[in-house]
């Protein structure tokens, strides 16, 4: 194990790197124009060297972890190495290469010192517009085609001047042209950051001694990782679940998992998968490859940075062709919904081979409510679209938490009523916990929220409410939790569910209740503690009922109880 | 009539009192230990030991913690919560996000309230503030029933949009004082935070209902006491936003005081830079186990319009002060066969290896005490002698596992951390639009300087300054302060067609509120200075930029939208690297800001005093080589002196590091200035 380089030099070099990723997302969340970067971190920034390997990653959206380098890769594969040249970047959006959606763009920056390509300076940032068929994006596509601009890989910045008539066609090509250019302009002085800081470093310690650390990191980093996988009892472990539909059709989607386990090294085989769907729920390998690193660092390494060396112990196998393994033209809008899925079954299939870091299901997916329409006096079009908060799953130790984003949407805080009322024809009338939709158990999962919102004036819904056919699981005899639910006009003669829908029309007056699920629980809900029913009582988290039903809690005449 | 002005702030472990003598224009300081439990009696010490006569005292300013403290022990009040119907479940949702990404058992900070804990009052407003459905007073009954059945201390009163009219708030207050009485604490979200966002008006209002009590009883005790040992004029607060209060008007507007004590840092970074005009400075304030940041701009503190306290946000201006997690206490260990240093930290306890409060790791503490930077004997005031041979067994071991000696061991640990706390201030500086190399280095904290010379090094940073009692520099920089008074109203318009006459008029509104409130704390009313600034954003964007709107006069001239959308352009250009100048903008928050001056010291040249002679020194390692070093007394140090590193500067609070390639300048204040003459110093890194 030892390296060539002073190990005080090793951790000095570790850490000077890791800064130049943390000072590119810095730059990059400074300089965003939309909040969909800046607060849902929405936005992944990588350093990566003269071969891709990750030598700094900052902490964006998880699910964007540790696939940047297939962009560079795609493109030197392609064009050939000698492409590179100092003062390029480059910009691609191709969901078949990138994995995400044509919303995440990648804009990439080769590194030079004096004509040596040093690596590489990447960011991936999610555009709120692309110009789909629908504002904001699609429900119902079915093909890419229909879901906005697709950009194969091309020089966006030449010799370090930024060629304008495609900056132009690029911004022309969405709705918010002004935010189109800003966060591009934000991305290409990330990666100038990095190809700023990187050669100094380089310069600093000599390139040699910067290799030899890399070398040492790397190795550290998969020590780390290897011990941790011997830890865990070798074996197949199998979890698989379903998404409700794909958007198009009333179909429930199967996604499947199987880990093995084999001395220090993991393989997670999501080749059994159902086949690509017509709706927008396919993705492409990439993003597999990444939800399944996500799910490995979850359970295996959650706090270090990963680099190059990790994830060198785990292999990802994806099948072309399945809903995991989207090829042209399978529309892929909604890629996430199988891999926020995935990332729960891998959690799932390992939760009694690795139980100090797993957790019962969380109510999964994003549960979005797109409303819009045309103010009647100004004329000019409003569009309201928000991911709805849920219950968390429990663990052995401790209750799940409650009404908290889902795994893919970041740090995203929901809208203040206040901001919401005053920006949109909307009241929200009722916001707060739904009672006993958490999974019960002897650690409750979190519970879910309602939301009530009346219509002003005439307005338009899209829905994507997910995870009906699989709600969350508990774990160890904890319960599932309850499923979503989106209501039109509750109690009236018209009720309706629309858990998916695309551009249903509404009048003024109407009234839409959304609920999302619970989190599921952990352990038997017999063995509660008598004082956590009690207080869930009192703080009208579970009813009376539940308490008494499920629990075996004894009723207290003298109980003054919620209604 | 000359005489004392004094500043108290509480630490953790003493409680710091400055004096500036009126007649002499010189300082002094001292210090008591902090006596948790009854703060008070530390106070009182503390001053005792900087004026003789509390009498002589013409001015008096304190730094408090104990609301804080109550909240970070979770000791406040037991808080009824008034929600509006519809919307009780606000505060317990607290917005839905996660500050931690990669973990599947997030739980949110628990809230100071639970779901039983609130009361949902019928009653709504829109958003122009129109009545929906007028407020129920039962409910209110209601809800004083429950207060005074259920044991609760104190109430916590935020409906929707009362910031735009806070009239049913107010009926709320009405309908209790009647069923309660006035002695109950009732705290109302539209007089703390007149700001729309429901949940964090909330969560202001909480913390406000949950602390103010105690800290009102605290001040009313301190005044008294004062009054007893024979002060005569009234006690000030330093507030949050880096300005004074009255104790008198805290009592209203106690959230303010909440942060007051790590505040005064910053002010005397403000101070400073009047005193040696340099006015961009970065102020690094490091204890044995904290390491806090703090940046002044062209002069002024950086002084956010809100904030986050364990994760509870506040509406309220508050000077940034930004805690990085690596200092003193920060463990060396190793990993997968590699070096790491921190985040971990070893507290006061069990502490450094060299505290001998039973750690065993090696600390940044104990490298810079087996490298002789630190006088074992001087450490803490020499409250606790330090043992020097635990550092080095400690670093011993760990050095075995990595070839290196004890030497090269502690060595390596601060090249290491420095490297580390460099880059966390240069990614806060990237993350604010600044070029540290643009900015001087102020180091205090009795850590501070020994490691600032070489975070300036890897900052491209050419000076350093060291301030006086830089043990106690927080309480050197209330003795600074302005008084101050902040107002908000909700104005969210669009710059082009926002009607100016009513942004006009809700500006009058707020400075005649400052203004009254101002006077009514003994201040001229000719001496009062009022600011008028809006926070606006390009449409579409979350986050907004505090622009100056100018006087009221300006307002009424005819190009001052097209002057306010220059100003935004170019402060959005400065903040962000980018700005758009035909992107429409909009107005969100107008806010006033009141200050009225009180003096402040003047500080006098120091006398010459004797250099000292009988120089000491000591081999000290920087980087690879052994440095014969002077040890020097700050005491000895005659103004106006010049020196070359490397030099070791000891004092009661603090010991000061000038590496080689480093010279020293002391300047006629006492301050010492350091510059960097080696453009190119020894790569203390290589190996």
């Amino acid at each position: 194990m030892s390296s060539p380089v002073n190990p005080v030099t090793v951790e000095i070099i570790r850490n000077a790197l890791i800064a130049v990723a943390d000072e590119m997302n810095a730059t990059l969340i400074r300089s965003a124009y939309t909040p969909i970067i800046y607060e849902m971190k929405d936005c992944s920034v990588a350093l990566l060297d003269a071969h891709h390997r990750v030598l700094g990653q900052s902490a964006g959206l998880p699910i964007f972890l540790g696939n940047l380098e297939a962009c560079t890769i795609a493109i030197e594969e392609r064009y050939g190495r000698e492409v590179w040249a100092p003062g390029d970047v480059w910009i691609m959006n191709d969901p078949y290469v990138t994995g995400t959606h044509l919303h995440d763009m990648t804009v990439m920056e080769p590194i030079f010192d004096s004509f040596e390509l040093l690596g590489f300076a990447a960011s991936r940032a999610h555009w709120l517009d692309v110009g789909s068929k629908d504002p904001g994006g699609t429900i119902d596509s079915t093909d890419v085609f229909q879901e906005g601009l697709r950009l194969a890989p091309v020089k966006i910045v030449e010799g370090g001047v930024q060629i304008a008539p495609l900056t132009e066609a690029i911004g022309r090509n969405s709705r918010f042209y002004h935010g189109a250019i800003g966060d591009l302009g934000a991305q290409i002085a990330c990666c100038h950051t990095g190809a700023k800081r990187l050669p100094e470093i380089f310069r600093r310690f000599g390139p040699q001694t910067v290799l030899d650390a890399r070398d040492e990191i790397f190795a550290q980093a998969e020590r780390l990782e290897r011990a941790f996988i011997a830890a865990i009892p070798d074996g197949v472990y199998r979890a698989q679940g379903t998404i409700d539909s794909d958007g198009i059709n009333p179909v429930e989607v199967a996604v499947k998992v199987e880990v093995v386990i084999d001395g220090e090294e993991m393989v997670i085989d999501l080749s059994e998968s159902d086949d690509a769907c017509t709706g927008p729920v396919n993705c492409g390998a990439t993003q597999a490859v990444a939800a399944a690193r996500v799910a490995y660092k979850l359970l295996v390494d959650p706090h270090r940075p990963a680099n190059g060396g990790s994830f060198r112990p785990l292999k990802v196998e994806v099948r072309d062709g399945s809903v995991v393994g989207a090829i042209e033209p399978h529309p892929v809008e909604w890629y996430f919904t199988p891999l926020g899925l995935l990332i729960d079954l891998v959690v799932k299939a390992l939760s009694e081979a690795v139980p100090e870091r797993a957790a019962a299901a969380s109510y999964g997916d994003s549960m979005v409510i797109f409303l819009s329409g045309i103010n009647p006096e100004s004329k000019q079009p409003w569009l309201h679209v928000e991911p709805t908060v849920g219950g968390w799953g429990a663990w052995d130790g401790s209750d799940g938490e409650d009404g908290l984003i889902n795994n893919v949407n970041g740090s995203l805080k929901d809208m203040p009523i206040e901001v919401l009322e005053t920006k949109y024809p909307l009241r929200l009338r009722h916001y707060g916990y739904r009672s006993d939709s958490c999974g019960h158990g002897e650690f409750r999962g979190g519970v879910g929220v309602e939301r009530e919102f009346e219509i002003l004036e005439d307005a338009s819904m899209s829905t994507w409410f997910e995870r009906s056919c699989t709600p969350a699981w508990g774990l160890a005899g904890g319960w599932t939790a309850q499923p979503p639910d989106v209501v039109l006009n509750p109690g009236g003669p018209d009720e309706r569910h629309l858990l998916k829908c695309a551009n249903v029309r509404l009048s003024k007056g109407d009234v839409v209740r959304t609920k999302t699920g619970g989190g599921g629980g952990f352990g038997e809900p017999a063995a509660r503690d008598r004082d956590a029913v009690r207080a869930d009582v009192a703080d009208g988290l579970i009813s009376p009922y539940v308490g008494r039903q499920i629990y075996g809690l004894e009723t207290e005449p003298n109980q003054d109880s919620h209604e | 009539m000359s005489g004392f002005r004094v500043a108290m702030d509480i630490g953790g472990t003493f409680t710091d009192a400055v004096a500036y003598d009126e007649s002499t224009g010189q300082y002094s300081a001292g210090k008591a230990s902090t006596t948790p439990g009854e703060l008070s009696v530390g106070v009182r010490r503390a001053m005792g030991n900087v004026v003789q006569d509390l009498a002589e005292v013409s001015f008096a300013v304190h730094g408090t913690t104990q609301g804080l403290n109550a909240f970070l022990q979770r000791r406040g009040e037991r808080v009824l919560l008034i929600a509006s119907a519809g919307a009780g479940d606000v505060y317990q949702i607290a917005r839905g996000n996660r500050t931690e990404l990669y973990q599947v058992r997030y739980r949110k900070p628990q809230p100071l309230v639970t779901r039983s804990d609130t009361v949902e009052v019928r009653g709504r407003l829109d958003p122009s503030g129109r009545e929906v459905a007028p407020l129920c007073p039962e409910d209110v009954v209601a809800a004083a029933r429950k207060f005074r059945d259920g044991g609760y201390s104190s109430v916590a009163v935020a409906l929707l949009f009362s910031y735009e009219r806070p009239d049913h708030e107010l009926q709320v207050f009405e309908v209790l004082r009647r069923e309660l009485g006035d002695d109950v604490s009732i705290s109302l979200s539209h007089r703390l935070a007149r700001e729309w966002r429901e949940y964090e008006r909330t969560s202001t209002t909480v913390l406000d209902a949950y602390t103010a009590p105690i800290v009102r009883t605290y001040l009313e005790e301190l005044s008294a006491g004062l009054e007893t040992d024979g002060m005569s004029v009234p006690l000030h607060v330093m507030q949050s936003s880096g300005g004074i209060i009255t104790a008198r008007s805290a009592h209203d507007h106690t959230i303010q005081t909440l942060l007051s004590g790590p505040v005064g840092g910053a002010m005397g970074g403000v101070s400073l830079a009047r005193l040696t005009g340099q006015k961009n400075l970065i102020c690094v304030d490091m204890g044995g186990t904290s390491f806090d940041v703090s940046l002044i701009v062209d002069g002024s503190a950086d002084v956010s319009t809100e904030a986050s306290l364990e994760g509870f946000p506040l509406l309220m201006p508050v000077v940034n002060i930004h805690t990085i997690g690596a200092g003193g206490g920060s463990v060396a260990y190793l990993e997968a066969g590699g070096l790491r240093v921190g985040p971990r930290s070893a507290g006061a306890s069990p502490g450094p290896a060299c505290y001998s409060r039973g750690g065993t790791e090696p600390t940044v503490t104990d490298a810079n005490v087996a490298l002789g930077r630190v006088d074992p004997s001087e450490f803490a005031g020499g409250e606790f002698a330090l043992d020097v041979g635990a550092a080095h067994s400690a670093l011993a071991d760990l050095g075995a596992h990595l070839g290196l000696d004890a030497q090269s061991t502690a060595q390596g640990i601060l090249d290491v951390v420095n490297a580390k706390m460099a880059q966390a201030i240069r990614t806060l500086t990237v993350e604010k639009g600044i070029e540290p190399r643009d900015y001087s280095l102020v180091a205090f904290g009795g850590a501070g300087p020994m490691h600032a010379a070489f975070l300036a090094e890897e900052l491209g940073i050419d000076q350093m300054l060291v301030p006086r009692f830089p043990g106690a520099f927080s309480a050197w920089g209330m003795l600074e302060t302005q008084l101050r008074r902040d107002s908000a109203r909700g104005f969210p318009f669009p710059h082009a067609t926002a009607d100016l006459e009513a942004l006009k008029s809700a500006f009058a509104e707020m400075g005649e509120e400052l203004r009254s409130q101002i006077e009514s704390e003994g201040v001229d009313t000719e001496s009062v200075v009022l600011h008028h600034a809006i926070d606006a954003r390009y449409i579409g964007q979350e986050y907004t930029l505090t622009i100056p709107a100018g006087s009221l006069e300006q307002l009424s001239h005819s190009d001052w939208r097209t002057r306010m959308k220059t100003a935004f352009d170019s402060a959005h250009q400065s903040r962000f690297g980018h700005s758009n100048s035909s992107a429409p903008i909009e107005f969100v928050i107008a806010r006033t800001t009141g200050f009225g001056d009180l003096g402040r010291a003047e500080p006098s040249p120091l006398e010459q005093s004797p250099s000292g002679s009988d120089s000491e020194s000591r081999p000290v390692r920087f980087g690879a080589t052994i440095h014969d070093t002077p040890l020097v007394r700050r005491a000895e140090l005659a103004p106006r002196s010049r020196m070359h590193g490397p030099l070791i500067i000891s004092e009661a609070t603090a010991t000061t590091v000038i590496p080689p390639g480093w010279r020293l300048e002391v300047d006629g204040y006492g301050v010492l200035l350091a510059a960097r003459v080696d453009e190119d110093p020894e790569e203390s890194t290589q190996p």
